[in-house]
């Protein structure tokens, strides 16, 4: 089949700069198209900078440029959080830049000096995307250099500061990880070698006893440096009165090792110190793997990340701009359009419409009059206005939610919950402690010779490293593949967690809706006249009602109405907006106030996202704003429900659901108009009735929710965006994909039990010899790497033929 | 069988080197970022020195 061209397509015109589509106002430069004066202008940056190479490493490689001033950062409070090392004019500075995407990226921004000569060098992180630059501070300061690099189209996110030094933490971590492994991996490679000839019965002579003192020498800086945090572990849980499956792990490979020491001191035998630290190797391989870091993703944030940095303070009367949190009670500040108001405060000059929306929920604007109190969290739309701070940042009705248990407490999540392997851990560390005693007292009774050996050797051979091996295959492939999802799960115990979850619950507005501006449709008994859709623009273009700025937006992209003078005009709140021309009133606005009857229950609910006209006395019917459900919801959500409860929670009215309430069973699966706090104790509730509950929200109003839900899902529509903290940040397009991704955690889990099971079959092999007290090393030096081996091997292509068949499918989806 | 002796010590001083070597490239940050360096190789930087 031949697909029909959209003509459409080949007529627009692309922006050379950054590939988007030139709307009007197309620029010409040097024969090339820019949608912008900004892009234009970063192309003749460059050009004049001989850096035009730019262009050719990528595809419209550009980003938009911002204008955004980063003055503030000359301030010492950022200043002294940025810049990490400054000598002799010299100074170093760490930039996080979030639209880093492409080689063209690294060449510019590598070449920066060449752009402005007080740049030393730059040097680009493109993992983290972090660009660190060395730079002549007597020449250009902090705010300039921020500021250079908006205008080319890569501002620079700055963070709160707690960011960087967990960033900086867990690279050590991993380090440290990285060095360990490598330790344990030549110590096992080392002392296979040294066992060559136990392994081949060849007569060594005095060489065995030499071999036996290197190995005694691997073994220790294996066990005790490569191994030693399991010692800390252990002891750690030990005090806690847990036993983990740490603990039967950590005896096998201590009993081993003393063993092998007593072993090779008294010239008895030859140890199994090769079988020890293999298996480290094997262990660390594991716990290197599961250690899967988004370090372009922030999992941790707190409301702090969501406010602005500076705020502008009026002090005796002038404008200064200082950082958030040098805010105090009685402050005025001066807030402008689309700013956030950082803390609860009163109002005092202006007016102001004010949206909540991602703080409590609520769709619709809320205005405000100079003298009435507004919250921390709410994005300020109109005039400039003045307020004056009531609470402190840290005090306000938003912030309170952080002031809650499940925030304070960082193991909140993990307190109460066993992860499988520790679960099984504890009975099989009671069984095998049982096992080796009576193995031990028997052999004691019959052939007092063996019992050392049989204890030993049951103590090595079963411990249940297979599972600790499987455990991070398993689980960081899982993480792995959902990441090439657009769904990044924070760490390997959230993705266990999906898997034994039994209750989601949904976040209305921004989860389940979107905030899109979608097509009204028309429900009018007669077409307008343009004389009457440029009197209703002109109304409807100076409310700021959500439904006006929505119709407002409609009707100039479709070119109905222009604006022009009316005789009068009032906006009535609650009601709508009368106007008079030529005489004719004009009414838009709420049924009851056009005077339309609503017949049905139905229709009352409804009526709420629908605007009514009334031209002089006819009344020509009403224009509705669907709710626009995401694509595929429905599905999804039916899906769901065959496996799971499945629970909404709205801190909107209910009139704002639309279809979505006819997808849950009963009224008491859903909720409407609930605060943060509601959300949170909804959640706890469920909790308390023993339910495995994932909370599946995007904004600051669910963050309560999200924090103490088994697993909280966190929206957002890229991931640049603000994202309140969560166990895993999951792409808004690919919310409809949730049955699969949950179907995966669980399959993960169920490989993990089945090689468990296979391993528990080795181990009976092995323990059949280890009662008799006739295992060899020779037989420990297979049966252990053979046992870690296959279940590595099950781990991997058990997760990736999974991981792979999804991706086709959902691929197959797509078309 | 004397031979043995000094191979052993060979060998274990060559792993010993290698072991060096790994532990010198994690502490002066090689691992640190595997991506850049690999995007880095691909890119020309002729066009500046002609221009200079």
């Amino acid at each position: 089949m031949v697909e029909l061209e959209n003509p459409l397509v080949e007529t627009q015109t692309t922006c050379f700069h950054c590939g988007e589509i030139c709307q009007d106002d197309i620029k010409h430069f040097d024969n090339k198209n820019f949608c912008c004066h900004g892009c234009e202008q970063v192309y003749q940056l460059l050009t004049d900078n001989a850096l035009g190479e730019y262009y050719t490493c990528d595809i419209n490689p550009g980003k938009s440029p911002s204008t955004q001033n980063f003055d503030f950062l000359n301030h010492s409070h950022f200043r002294d959080q940025l810049i990490s090392f400054s000598n002799k004019g010299i100074s170093k500075v760490h930039f996080h830049l979030p639209a880093i995407h492409c080689r063209s990226c690294l060449y510019l921004l590598e070449n920066l000096c060449r752009i402005e000569p007080a740049v030393v060098k730059s040097n680009l992180n493109f993992g983290k995307k972090e660009l660190t630059i060395w730079f002549n501070e007597e020449k250009i300061d902090l705010g300039s250099l921020a500021s250079l690099l908006a205008r080319l189209g890569y501002e620079p996110l700055i963070d709160s500061g707690e960011g960087q030094t967990q960033q900086k933490q867990r690279t050590s971590q991993q380090n440290q990880l990285f060095l360990k492994l490598g330790i344990a991996g030549f110590c096992a490679g080392n002392a296979m070698l040294f066992s060559f000839p136990e392994y081949l019965g060849i007569e060594a002579g005095s060489l065995k006893n030499l071999f036996g003192y290197i190995n005694i020498v691997l073994g220790t800086v294996a066990v005790f440096y490569s191994g030693s945090e399991y010692f800390s572990n252990v002891w750690s849980h030990l005090k806690l009165k847990k036993l983990t499956i740490e603990l039967p792990i950590l005896l096998g490979i201590l009993v081993g090792y003393l063993r092998s020491v007593y072993e090779v001191f008294s010239h008895t035998g030859a140890g199994y110190i090769d079988s020890v630290s293999g298996l480290l190797f094997f262990l660390l391989i594991g716990k290197w793997f599961q250690q899967k870091s988004f370090d372009f993703l922030s999992f941790e944030r707190n409301y702090k990340a969501y406010f602005p940095l500076v705020i502008s303070k009026l002090i005796q009367g002038k404008e200064q701009t200082c950082p958030l949190q040098e805010i105090e009670v009685g402050d005025h500040l001066i807030i402008r359009n689309q700013e956030i108001i950082p803390a609860d405060a009163l109002l005092i000059h202006g007016r102001s419409q004010m949206d909540y929306s991602f703080v409590t929920g609520e769709s619709e604007y809320i205005s405000l009059e100079p003298g009435n109190s507004m919250y921390a969290g709410g994005r300020h739309h109109g005039e400039l206005i003045e307020i004056e701070i009531k609470k402190a940042l840290n005090q306000s009705h938003l912030t309170q939610l952080w002031e809650q248990q499940a925030f304070k407490d960082p193991n909140h999540k993990t307190e109460n919950w066993e992860n499988f392997a520790n679960k099984v851990g504890m009975y099989f560390t009671v069984i095998l402690l049982s096992l080796a005693a009576v193995v031990g007292i028997y052999w004691f009774q019959h052939d007092p010779n063996k019992w050392q050996n049989a204890v030993v050797s049951v103590l090595v051979i079963a411990c249940p490293c297979a599972l600790a091996i499987s455990y991070p295959f398993a689980l960081g492939h899982g993480i792995r593949w959902m990441a090439k999802f657009n769904f990044f799960i924070k760490d390997i115990q959230a993705f266990e967690r999906m898997s034994q979850v039994d209750t989601i619950v949904f976040d209305k507005t921004g989860t389940l809706t979107l905030h899109q501006d979608e097509k009204p449709i028309f429900h009018l008994i007669r077409d307008l006249s343009e004389w009457e859709y440029d009197t209703l623009f002109s109304m409807v273009n100076q409310s700021t009602h959500p439904l006006s700025r929505q119709l407002t937006k409609y009707l100039r992209s479709e070119n109905l109405g222009k604006s022009i003078s009316l005789d009068s005009i009032q906006e009535i709140p609650g009601k709508g907006i009368e106007g008079y021309r030529e005489g004719m009133m004009f009414q838009i606005g709420h049924a009851r106030f056009t005077g339309h009857s609503l017949i049905k229950e139905q229709d009352f609910i409804r009526s709420e996202s629908q605007l009514f006209i009334r031209i002089g006395g006819e009344r020509v019917g009403y224009i509705e704003f669907p709710w626009e459900n995401r694509q595929g919801i429905e599905y999804m959500i039916h899906a769901l429900q065959a496996n799971y409860d499945v629970y909404l929670l709205s801190g909107d009215k209910q009139s704002h659901a639309g279809t979505l309430l006819d997808w849950f069973p009963d009224s008491s699966h859903y909720q409407f108009e609930c605060s943060p706090m509601d959300k949170m104790a909804f959640i706890q509730y469920l909790q308390s009735q023993g339910k495995q509950v994932a909370m599946v929200g995007d904004g600051l109003n669910d963050a309560g929710a999200l924090k103490q839900a088994h697993v909280g899902i966190a929206i957002s529509e890229d991931h640049l965006h603000f994202t309140p903290s969560s166990d895993a940040i999951l792409q808004g397009k690919q919310v409809v994909h949730l049955p699969i991704f949950f179907k995966f955690a669980k399959f993960g889990l169920q490989l993990i039990k089945a090689s468990f099971l296979l391993s528990l079959v080795y181990n009976l092999f092995g323990l059949s010899y280890a009662v008799q007290g006739t295992l060899s090393p020779l037989i420990a030096a297979i049966l252990m790497p053979v046992n870690s081996l296959s279940m590595l091997l099950i781990a991997n292509i058990g997760m990736n033929l999974k991981g792979g068949s999804l991706k086709s499918y959902l691929e197959n989806i797509k078309r | 069988m004397e031979i043995m002796y000094v191979m052993i010590g060979l060998s274990l001083l060559m792993a010993i080197g290698f072991l060096v070597a790994f532990i010198w490239s994690i502490r002066s940050g090689q691992q640190d970022d595997l991506i850049t360096p690999s995007m880095r190789i691909l890119l020309e930087e002729k066009e500046y020195k002609n221009n200079k």
